[in-house]
């Protein structure tokens, strides 16, 4: 069980998330040369890279006029990549397979950020029930991803302290984390990609054709 | 009222507004809600959540999209209400929107659903009505156009010696077009217009057709009615060999 989970259904999960996405992209690219000419006319790619370039960092009057919730998703995106990929164990299991390997940070750390991870996204889903403007547009889906990604950051946590079952937690770990990779390219998590295209278009379309900016 | 809506030519136009783009924003929104802010409408009504612009988007375009276009009167009815109610389309949300999505392009397209089943307001249907007929939201005729300038010329031209507004001058430097209320209801503004050419020196003109440069054919959603209503104007513009075309306001 443990090694079917850690090697071939590993391996789809790998594939599927990087082969959906390219699928994914390529649709979206190959639609938009069929309908959306008017999207290469006023093309700019200075105009798009600031566009993205200012939504990456908290540099636009949206992130000012919440700066609760931004502090919050910035801390929940930035520790959505860097625990898993800096974490020790899973250097460890590279390595293992690999013979390759980076920076780690240290175990309590990692620990700590953890259960940081699992309070903002305990955050995440009270402002989801709380704030008005939210709750209106909330659907079942916008809980049942954020519950996945709590899962591997959950289990992963009970797994490192050994609480419960340490093999049924390793085993809970592998599956949420490769669930969650698989849903990627088909769920909202595809905003993983497509928030580059889309910032793209929307900083060439004011600045480009308006000269204005939308951040 | 109470007519069958035919769900067939609404489902061709979200079949035909189905761009990349469309697709992608569809998918994309999170329902982060901070779109909310950007709205005057949800700031005017003390920050009532069903003013705020993924709501309407989502209760209006993104029903029709659930639905594949099978949707009732009482919905299209509804879709007025919010389309053309609560949303004036100024594309701010656009901008504060994390993902960029374009949630005012996407009312347009609803407003344009609405159009094909005759559902709109009525003051936009009268306007579309006035430009098929001449060409101009206030349905102003040729004759009553030029009088007009013809008027402005000489009562403006009593207090400003040698002060013409040319008509249908060829190779002008400006071209220059007015709202259609101007001559309807505050023709002095054709006076003051004309002032500001003259002292300034420019070359300029009016052209008798394609001179209203409003296009509430846009805001009603009639996409037939709106290209005909820019292309009069481009027209003229061609036709007189003007080299800027310059709009009021």
């Amino acid at each position: 069980m443990y090694e079917f989970i850690r090697g071939p259904l590993l391996w789809v999960a790998f594939i599927v998330f990087i082969a959906g996405l390219i699928y994914r992209i390529a649709a979206l690219v190959n639609l938009s040369l069929k309908k959306d000419q008017v999207v290469y006319d006023h093309f700019s790619t200075s105009w798009a890279l600031r566009s993205i370039f200012h939504w990456l960092l908290p540099l636009n009057r949206t992130v000012a006029q919440y700066p609760v919730y931004s502090i919050m998703t910035y801390a929940f995106h930035i520790l959505l990549l860097g625990v898993p990929i800096f974490l020790l164990a899973h250097s460890v299991l590279w390595y293992e397979s690999w013979q390759i390997s980076w920076w780690s940070l240290p175990e309590d750390v990692a620990d700590y950020l953890s259960l940081l991870m699992l309070a903002l996204i305990l955050f995440l889903i009270i402002r989801r029930m709380v704030a008005p403007y939210a709750r209106i547009v909330t659907t079942a889906a916008d809980y049942l991803l954020l519950v996945v990604v709590a899962l591997p950051f959950l289990t992963g946590y009970l797994a490192y302290h050994q609480w419960i079952n340490y093999h049924l937690m390793v085993i809970l770990h592998m599956l949420s984390g490769e669930l969650m990779l698989i849903l990627i390219p088909f769920t909202k998590l595809s905003h993983m990609i497509f928030f580059f295209f889309s910032r793209a278009h929307i900083g060439s379309e004011f600045g480009e054709r308006r000269g204005t900016v939308t951040w | 009222m109470g007519e069958p809506v035919n769900t067939e030519v609404i489902k061709e136009r979200l079949d035909a507004a189905k761009s990349a783009r469309m697709k992608m924003w569809l998918e994309l929104c999170a329902h982060c809600g901070l779109c909310a802010e950007s709205c005057f409408f949800y700031l005017a009504h003390d920050k009532d959540p069903t003013y705020m612009p993924s709501y309407k988007v989502i209760k209006t375009l993104g029903e029709m999209y659930k639905k594949k276009g099978k949707v009732s009167r009482e919905f299209l009815e509804e879709t007025l209400d919010i389309a053309w109610g609560k949303c004036t389309v100024c594309r701010r949300c656009s901008q504060f929107c994390p993902f960029g999505i374009d949630m005012a392009l996407m009312i347009s397209t609803a407003r344009g659903i609405c159009n094909t089943q005759g559902v709109v307001p009525e003051g936009l249907q009268k306007a579309v009505a006035n430009y098929w007929a001449e060409g101009n939201q206030m349905a102003m005729t040729k004759e009553d156009w030029l009088e007009t300038c013809t008027w402005m010329e000489s009562e403006t031209g009593e207090e400003i010696a040698g002060l013409k507004i040319p008509m249908d001058k060829e190779g002008a430097n400006i071209m220059y077009t007015v709202n259609a209320r101007e001559p309807m209801y505050y023709p002095q503004d054709i006076g003051m217009a004309a002032t500001i050419f003259h002292i300034a020196g420019e070359d300029w003109t009016m052209s008798s057709e394609g001179w209203d440069d409003t296009n509430l054919a846009m805001f009603a959603g009639d996409t037939k009615c709106m290209t005909h209503v820019v292309k009069q104007t481009y027209d003229a513009a061609i036709r007189l060999k003007a080299k800027n075309i310059a709009i009021t306001e």
